[in-house]
């Protein structure tokens, strides 16, 4: 009895630890910054309402393209509504005068790149594509 | 001397290896509406008979926005209306400046900011209706020719916007023509999590001519110049007051706008105008729900002058009163349920049956060749 709940109680923690080193997003920035940010920050962020980190420091969104898989869980998931929601938000601001959306880029490694070249950039990525260029942020 | 002319080309290779080059490129954006329609009837109401009409409510715009520096761009977008056979106009035109992250300033042409969804009305992709509530949004004035502030700022959890608008307005109408001069308007926005609220005011020295109307005043200024002079809409203050709500957690929402415009030293009726729409958002589809209703349906003005009038000439001065009053009455609604579908990340496909009923009898007001009818229209929404 005793050693069948020790190894379902294993068998859940392995799952738990495979669950993490499975696809996880991550936000990232530059390893210059330390500012903090949490979820409603990055949204904020990445909708254009905040334009600036806590330090004052200007913040450059950078976006990944909608056709992949990633974008549709951070649209979802930090900025709480399906791509095509985001979409029509950011056609509103952009005819309007009040805002250009976030540049897209097509894959992890070129938000890596301009994260880690740009103390300004804030951008998400796969964890599994994680490297010391940038910086992780715990949401 | 030297010193300086070595600076100067330095400064500029400066210039242009910084992140800012970047944006010195032209962004080119721009936004389609196709729209189908037909009525039951064969009187016109919102744009459509009983013949199929594929141009009332289509339009294609092409914006151009050039960054002149890291706070200044420069702006035009071009909309091609069917209604106006797809003739190429400016319908903004500006330069921007960012006083700060919070602050802007905005001069040219741009949409009078007066409505929730002024500024983006032509952009059917943005909103889930085909067009906006035509009881609150047909209105005889449209861009401004002025200058815009814009603040927006946060105070904690609230999100806060205020703009403020100067400038005047032309318009062509029907026929005849309506312009506005020191239009001023402010408005206010507040905006915590799903919620939303919105207030405006806005006002302005109004004109408005139809050969018609200015026939039947001047024969009328021969009577009673004082009278005709109060009918006729010359530099007459007109009054904008309109308030709005939007509950919206993305599963579904909920949102609302009234509106009232009165110029009062005029022959126009004092105009008021609701609507109230809800929705859900389900995956790919948002079935939704409006009701809109407008009411310009006002007493005949200044008919307590008449006393003063002999009694031999009252029923003529009561009767040329009403005559050039009445055929401005309005008073409508328009029900509809439709549905919008996300084809793609910038193409919607939309589909509406609007019920409209003309409250005033038929002949009388605005509307009055208008029969109460079904209009189903069907439309593809596109952005790049």
């Amino acid at each position: 009895m005793y050693k069948q709940l020790l190894g379902a109680t294993l068998c859940l923690l392995c799952l738990l630890l495979s669950g993490s080193a499975f696809a996880k997003l991550t936000v990232i920035v530059n390893p210059a910054n330390s500012d903090p940010l949490d979820e409603k920050t990055v949204q904020r962020i990445f909708l254009g309402k905040e334009k600036k980190f806590a330090s004052g420091t200007e913040s450059i969104p950078v976006n990944q393209s909608p056709d992949n898989a990633l974008r549709h869980e951070f649209d979802e998931t930090i900025l709480g509504r399906n791509t095509s929601q985001v979409s029509a938000y950011w056609s509103k601001l952009v005819f309007t005068g009040k805002g250009i959306p976030p540049k897209e880029v097509m894959n992890d490694a070129e938000v890596i790149e301009l994260v880690s070249k740009n103390p300004s950039v804030i951008g998400y990525v796969d964890s599994s594509s994680l490297t010391d260029a940038v910086k992780a942020i715990d949401l | 001397m030297m010193k300086n002319k070595l600076l100067f080309p330095l400064s500029l290779i400066a210039l242009s290896l910084s992140p800012v080059a970047e944006a010195n490129s032209v962004r080119i954006n721009g936004f389609a509406n196709f729209t189908a329609g037909i009525s039951s009837e064969e009187s016109e109401a919102l744009g459509y008979s009983d013949k199929a009409d594929f141009s009332e409510q289509s339009l294609f715009a092409v914006q151009l926005s050039g960054q002149i520096n890291d706070k200044m761009s420069a702006t035009a977008q071009i909309v091609s209306k069917g209604n106006n056979g797809y003739s190429a106009d400016f319908e903004w035109a500006y330069i921007k400046y960012d006083i700060d992250s919070e602050q802007s300033i905005l001069a040219g042409r741009f949409r009078l900011p007066i409505f929730r969804y002024s500024s983006s009305l032509d952009v059917g992709y943005s909103y889930h209706w085909i067009s906006a509530p035509s009881t609150v949004y047909d209105v005889p004035f449209n861009n401004l020719d002025g200058v815009r502030y814009d603040y927006s700022s946060f105070v904690g959890d609230w999100e806060l916007m205020f703009q403020a608008s100067l400038g005047n307005f032309k318009e062509e109408v029907s026929g005849g023509s309506s312009d506005g001069s020191n239009v001023i308007t402010a408005s206010f926005e507040a905006t915590y999590e799903s919620f939303k609220m919105r207030f405006v005011y806005g006002q302005g020295d109004n004109n408005f001519h139809l050969p018609q109307l200015d026939a039947s005043l001047d024969q009328f200024a021969a009577l009673s110049p004082e009278l005709a002079e109060e009918l006729r809409m010359n530099d007459d203050r007109g009054v904008f007051l309109g308030a709005g709500f939007e509950y919206d957690n993305f599963d579904w929402f909920v949102s609302g706008e009234i509106t009232s415009i009165d110029i009062e030293d005029s022959f126009s009726p004092e105009d008021k105008a609701w609507y109230i729409t809800a929705g859900i958002r389900s995956g790919k589809w948002t079935p939704h729900f409006t009701y809109e209703t407008r009411d310009g349906n006002a007493d005949i003005k200044f008919l307590e002058s008449v006393a003063a009038f002999p009694a031999e000439y009252q029923p003529v001065v009561a009767g040329t009163l009403t005559a050039i009053q009445m055929p401005f009455m309005e008073e409508y609604s328009v029900t509809t349920v439709g549905a919008r579908y996300d084809f793609d990340s910038n193409i919607a496909i939309k589909a509406e049956i609007s019920r409209y009923d003309n409250e005033l009898d038929a002949g009388v007001g605005i509307r009055g060749a208008s029969e109460d009818s079904t209009i189903v229209r069907a439309s593809v929404n596109y952005v790049f």
